[in-house]
């Protein structure tokens, strides 16, 4: 068995993003025997990247690694340097950076669930989600002027201040993404079309998740109580009060509650920091040229946990800097979960996890009974899916 | 910041004991983070004894650096999801080889295909070093985050397909 090859001219470097990515799938019927993934075809070489820009050019960089937890990213980055630095940003900044980096999680969630429901077929909980996901995003535009890459972190603190009357805006927002969620948590509970689809699908056991070293909400999902926000406090919360959310059954119906009732913590730890938010500076200067050093920085991304290694030299630029995205470590563990199912599953199975996918996937199917080989494209995979549940 | 770091001291007297003079550098920078840099010769007495006895069992990732003539490779290693131990040794450029930790933790197979694509890391042992992040079609020879390829060297001899 070996790979159909497939060419893609891309520029040299450094994996991390996984947008198109491939898995090599051995089926045997509707079985999926084993899966074997091929990431890298939208690696930009951003590590390479990195050290050849200055400290600043590379907050707009990092910024773009990610569409979607671009704040997180640069939340790891800023940490990183100021560690090195040993500057500690104004308590202000630290809280607006919390309510940015729990804004962004209620997009990714609300986003995610869309796209769970649009993998299932159930396309009016799509088109729902994404008409309420427009709340929030107008909230992140209100407060940053962009509705993705927020722009809002530089080295040292933030760059906008939120004003009373923002505090009042989101404030209406977030009990309207609160009532919104509780609604279609109700319905992830009674509806057929999502329990028949989710309910003890993609399995995997917590020994599993361990040993396969998964991250965020799919590790809780497994029942394992590990969040970098509760476990190793950053910015503001060691101050701020809230639950690390569990679910115990494994399957994909435990990752999507584990999201949901992540979305009415966050909103919780943002209507906290709002009531707390200290007065006074928001930034403060930092020198251009970064001593020698190195930081492990890491940060609880809306899809797990984010890590970011930085060398320095003493110049204006990074001597090294590693990024590595939860996707990534997501990946040995969706591998897991696919193996054994059937193939119409794979797409909400790949869904649970919450990668940063592309639609132009491709997936190769091998049938072992007569090495026959086929392509499908996701949408082609989806459409399959839902017709194979509905013959049932 | 030296506040607070007793049990980060006690996790370093621990791994000083068992691999002795292999230790050859450490640093607890904040509370929570722990670097160490090891000889060689310790890394598999190293690895078993943080992941079996000190439930060192996740590995966040793992990164290489280029030191010049010796590429260094950090494990960052965690327990509980709190204590971000960052376990670093080098390997010669012209020979790095290293044992694969896939049998003490699975969950580091695709992290050290990415060193053995970008840095040349060989990791005994590993079923499948075959290229995860680089195209096909790579020269084989060309490590892009060595510091000697720098960009325009890379495109150079990308221009020309691959070849010399």
């Amino acid at each position: 068995m070996s790979y159909p090859t497939i060419r893609i001219p891309f520029g040299p470097q450094h994996p991390f993003h996984i947008e198109p990515e491939y898995f090599m799938f051995e089926v045997d019927g509707e079985r999926v025997v084993s899966v074997k993934p091929r990431i890298g075809y939208v690696h930009r070489g951003i590590e390479k990247a990195i050290e050849d820009r200055t400290f600043i050019q590379n907050l707009y960089l990092i910024e773009r690694i990610c569409g979607i937890c671009s704040h997180a990213h640069t939340t790891c980055y800023t940490q990183a340097i100021e560690e090195i630095l040993g500057v500690e940003i104004p308590p202000r900044a630290r809280f607006i950076r919390t309510i940015i980096a729990e804004l962004e999680r209620i997009h990714n969630h609300y986003l995610w669930l869309g796209l769970a429901a649009h993998e299932i077929g159930f396309e009016t909980l799509f088109m729902y989600t994404w008409r309420d996901r427009e709340i929030v995003m107008d909230l992140l535009e209100l407060l940053s002027g962009n509705r993705v890459h927020y722009a809002m972190n530089t080295l040292g603190g933030v760059r906008r201040d939120i004003t009373p009357e923002i505090v009042e805006k989101i404030r209406k927002g977030l009990d309207a993404l609160e009532e919104r969620m509780r609604y279609y948590k109700k319905i992830a509970m009674t509806e057929p079309t999502i329990s028949k689809r989710a309910n003890g699908i993609g399995i995997l056991k917590p020994k599993d998740a361990l040993a396969l070293c998964a991250v965020g909400p799919t590790l809780r999902a497994s029942g394992i109580k590990r969040d970098v926000r509760a476990d190793d406090p950053y910015i503001a919360y060691s101050e701020i009060p809230f639950n690390v959310i569990t679910y115990d059954r494994c399957d994909v119906i435990s990752r999507l509650f584990v999201r949901c009732d992540e979305v009415f913590e966050s909103v919780n730890i943002i209507r906290y920091a709002m009531e707390h938010l200290p007065e006074g500076k928001i930034r403060i200067k930092v020198p251009r040229r970064v001593p020698e050093g190195e930081a492990v920085s890491r940060v609880e991304a809306p899809r797990g946990e984010l890590i970011h290694y930085a060398k320095t030299n003493g110049t204006t630029k990074p001597e090294r800097y590693k990024v590595r995205s939860p996707t990534l470590g997501n990946i040995p563990s969706l591998c897991k979960m696919l193996v054994g199912g059937y193939i119409a599953d794979i797409p909400i199975v790949i869904a649970g996890i919450d990668p940063c996918f592309s639609c132009t996937d491709r997936m190769a199917f091998v049938n072992v009974n007569n090495n026959k080989q086929w392509i499908l494209s996701g949408e082609e995979l989806r459409r399959y899916a839902i017709k194979w549940y509905r013959k049932e | 910041m030296t506040k607070g770091i007793a049990k980060e001291n006690q996790i370093v007297d621990k791994v000083k004991e068992v691999i002795g003079k292999s230790v050859l550098e450490i640093e607890i920078p904040r509370p929570r983070r722990i670097f160490i840099l090891i000889d060689k010769k310790a890394f598999g007495k190293a690895t078993h004894y943080l992941t079996k006895k000190m439930r060192f069992s996740h590995v966040s990732t793992i990164t290489g650096v280029d030191v010049g003539k010796e590429i260094e490779v950090i494990y960052h290693l965690n327990r509980g999801g709190t204590i971000e131990l960052s376990l670093k040794v080098r390997v010669a450029k012209d020979k790095p080889v290293l044992p694969t930790i896939i049998d003490l933790i699975p969950g580091a197979t695709l992290y050290e295909r990415e060193v053995h694509d970008l840095l040349g890391v060989t990791f005994e042992g590993h079923p499948d070093l075959s290229p995860i992040i680089l195209p096909e079609g790579w020269p084989p020879d060309v490590y892009p985050l060595r510091k000697e390829w720098t960009l325009k060297k890379v495109q150079k001899r990308i221009m020309k397909g691959g070849k010399q």
